[in-house]
């Protein structure tokens, strides 16, 4: 009996200090929500407008965000955006957090299972789904009023990852998408006059730079994750998911896609693709900036991080080379986002408004963040930027991300799929069949 | 005995009673009720009960057989590394009269510094660049290989760095006990045996390791502890990768935790694993037992 007793208290001193790390909600006994409405209704199926407080009352917004601390942008957003937004409106205080990006999911997590999650963030766009099927996200399109004026007035590929189940959980704050940034050093002294157009352009010019590079890599791919595999796939003409996202088999294994796969090992097989993509080795950003690698598919930000590390480096940029169907990169960018435990949805409605003013979207184009407004397309402080044109005219043909909870499965499914490639360990048709078959599962369970 | 005095000694407790309670027991019981839940996290919506669902679910999973697997393989090599180069360490220790102190300081340094520091410098030192520190030693240093090594795009070489993190980070661990061990052995053991002409080696293989072997299974058992709670190096140096082959248990939670938000099956994993150390535990503890009841009579 003694000894039963004290294996159970080591089992439980054990197994405390194990199952602290693994975090936890509240217990399920708690009344459903604030407003007393049934917790099996609909994400999205009650606005957050009831909960909101008598107006004129001083009230202080948090706005999660993952600016970095010194970065312009981060100090833009506070020195003058939140400023100006607190000057037209006196009685709302906005409280920025900047959350490191690692970190920014398991933060959010903790909070909203504390019923404390922060009014607003600024969430990456394929967290969207994710968050909307977890309930915690207010339904903006029946939350404002004007919201059809707002989204008429939004590039239609940011405003489509805002969508879930038919229902517009976000706004989206800003955008991007990549280009093809090459060294136009390194082109020149291989004797490659442009930079590739079509696909079929990759293989000779890489021969070309290998003869003039031996111990170097004509392109960085960071990795095989969607994000960065994607513009390949889509523009050879291949597919992840059927058009209603319920099925990979027949597009992910289908011959288009495989066709990408394999035209991206051959480049690999060849060194033209560096070994970072499986994972380890030198980084994209110091290796463009140190002459290792001489072409990159990445975004606007590429600019004052090279520039960092190799000051007035110089930079050319591209349209991502065409394929069978065009010329397709991913669009990227972040969302703002409403949470339904905000005390105070009227007053963080208003600061969306105010994040997706031309004026505030223009301000923060002065640092280099892309707008989102179609109205300003044309404005001559987009059009005269000195790196936003190309990514623009890219934008015309790039596409979002399937808009699924399970979409980061799916990428860890479809990386792991494209390292196993990589590796020889498994044909590309193998790889993707096997690939597509573990997508429907988490799809269809 | 008065009511006063019965009552006195449970007042005393009381207080170390209620922060267990508020601090482990309610956390621990409402970690057992989320594990037979399908756990959601917005605490407006229900949680269904799913009894032992999660328990199945883990032991279906080949992603936990394969993490519990490299755990149980990190806890095997880096605690026999750890010992058998902290007893090392202890005895050549015991034996030097000066710099005792520094060799302790030196060699105890690892153990107190960040996990967090140290993975970074060994994901820096084992980079796959040939400027990586060990590549660039290997290959231009003392020139044993002609290219650099991809250390942590392969799961064998990742784990080599892995293990070696791990062994260089626990000697001192080891060290200290031991020496502590070490210091109480009784000199007249060693002269008896002196003057009965046993050899340096005979003394240690006879009087020295045998007095040692108790202490050297207390440490078995906490470093096997806290192998199997690795987590830090694996998720700094190779988070996981190449393909999920650096993959330990804790990790795994990790991320059925915060990356597929399944916070009941992360739940259950984690009494798995402390069932298991639980076992692996006792187990060590009744070798001690038995060990240390083997040198009792056989001393006598």
């Amino acid at each position: 009996m003694k000894k039963l007793l004290y294996s159970t208290c080591i089992l439980i001193l054990i197994a405390g200090s194990l199952a602290a790390c693994s975090g936890a909600g509240t217990p399920v006994t708690q009344p459903p929500n604030a407003t007393g409405a049934p917790a099996t209704e609909a994400p999205g199926a009650q606005p957050a407008t009831e909960a909101a407080p008598a107006t004129g009352e001083q009230v202080t917004l948090t706005f999660w965000h993952t600016y970095n601390e010194d970065s312009p942008e981060n100090k833009m957003l506070v020195d003058t955006v939140i400023p100006m937004f607190e000057a037209k409106f006196p009685s709302i205080k906005i409280e920025p957090r900047i959350e490191q990006w690692p970190n920014f999911m398991q933060d959010l997590i903790t909070q909203i299972s504390a019923g404390v999650a922060p009014d607003l963030i600024r969430s990456d766009i394929v967290w969207v789904p994710q968050l909307a099927d977890m309930g915690a996200l207010v339904a903006l399109d029946s939350a404002m009023p004007d919201f059809n004026e707002l989204k008429a007035n939004m590039f239609p590929g940011p405003m489509s990852t805002n969508l879930w189940q038919g229902v517009y959980y976000g706004l989206p704050l800003d955008t991007n998408t990549k280009v093809w940034i090459y060294n136009p050093e390194m082109y020149a002294t291989a004797g490659i006059q442009d930079p590739p157009a079509s696909m079929s352009d990759l293989l000779s010019q890489c021969e070309a730079f290998k003869a003039a590079y031996p111990e170097d890599y004509y392109f960085a791919g960071v990795d095989v994750t969607a994000w960065s595999i994607l513009p390949w796939i889509w523009s050879m003409g291949g597919e992840v998911l059927s058009p209603d996202l319920t099925t990979a088999t027949g597009y992910f294994n289908g011959p288009k896609t495989v066709a990408a796969y394999e035209q991206y090992l051959q480049l690999f097989q060849a060194g033209c693709i560096a070994p970072k993509v499986l994972g380890d080795g030198q980084d994209t950003y110091s290796g463009m900036a140190g002459n290792v690698y001489a072409s990159l598919d990445d975004g606007p930000w590429i600019y004052p991080i090279v520039d960092g590390q190799a000051k007035g480096k110089k930079l050319g940029a591209a349209l991502f080379p065409a394929g069978e169907a065009g010329s397709i990169d991913v669009v990227g960018g972040e969302d703002i986002l409403l949470f339904k435990q905000s005390k105070h949805p009227q007053e963080a409605m208003e600061f969306i408004r105010f994040m997706l003013s031309d004026e505030a979207q223009l301000k923060m184009a002065e640092v280099g963040v892309m707008p989102v407004l179609s109205s300003l397309a044309q404005s001559d402080a987009i059009k005269n930027h000195p790196t936003f044109p190309i990514f623009m005219e890219q934008l015309k043909t790039s596409k979002a991300r399937p808009s699924l909870p399970q979409w980061g499965d799916i990428d860890t499914i479809m990386s792991d799929a494209g390292q196993k490639i990589l590796r020889e360990e498994m044909t590309a048709q193998e790889a993707l069949d096997a690939a597509a078959a573990e997508i429907d599962a988490k799809l269809n369970p | 005995m008065t009511i006063k005095h019965r009552i006195t000694p449970y007042v005393f407790l009381l207080p170390g009673l209620v922060f267990l309670a508020i601090w482990l027991v309610y956390p621990m019981g409402h970690s057992l009720w989320i594990s037979l839940h399908d756990w959601k996290i917005n605490p407006d919506e229900i949680s269904p009960f799913v009894g032992l669902g999660n328990y199945v679910d883990t032991f279906t999973d080949s992603q936990f057989w394969r993490a519990l697997k490299n755990t149980s393989m990190f806890a095997l090599v880096t605690t026999i590394g750890q010992l058998i180069l902290g007893v090392l360490v202890a005895l050549m220790l015991n034996r030097i009269a000066r710099g005792k102190v520094f060799f302790r300081v030196a060699y105890f340094l690892p153990v107190v510094t960040s996990w967090v520091v140290v993975s970074l410098i060994f994901r820096f030192l084992f980079n796959s660049d040939p400027s990586g520190m060990v590549n660039y030693l290997l290959v231009h240093g003392i020139k044993v290989l002609h290219s650099p090594i991809s250390w942590l795009n392969n799961a064998e070489t990742a784990w080599a760095a892995i293990y070696s993190l791990g062994i260089w980070k626990g000697i001192g661990f080891a060290m200290v006990i031991l020496l502590a061990a070490l210091q109480t052995f009784p000199e007249e053991c060693y002269a008896a045996a002196a003057i009965d002409g046993a050899s340096e080696w005979q003394s240690l293989r006879y009087i020295t390791l045998p007095l040692l072997l108790p202490t050297i299974i207390l440490v078995m058992v906490m470093l096997t502890i806290g192998a199997f709670q690795v987590y830090i190096p694996i998720a700094l140096i190779t988070n996981g990768g190449p393909l999920h082959r650096t993959e330990v248990v804790l990790s795994y939670m990790y991320d059925l935790a915060f990356h597929d938000l399944h916070y009941g099956s992360a739940t259950a994993v984690s009494f798995v694993l402390a069932a298991i150390v639980f076992v692996i535990s006792q187990a060590q503890l009744r070798l001690k037992r038995l060990s240390y009841t083997e040198s009792v009579e056989g001393g006598a």
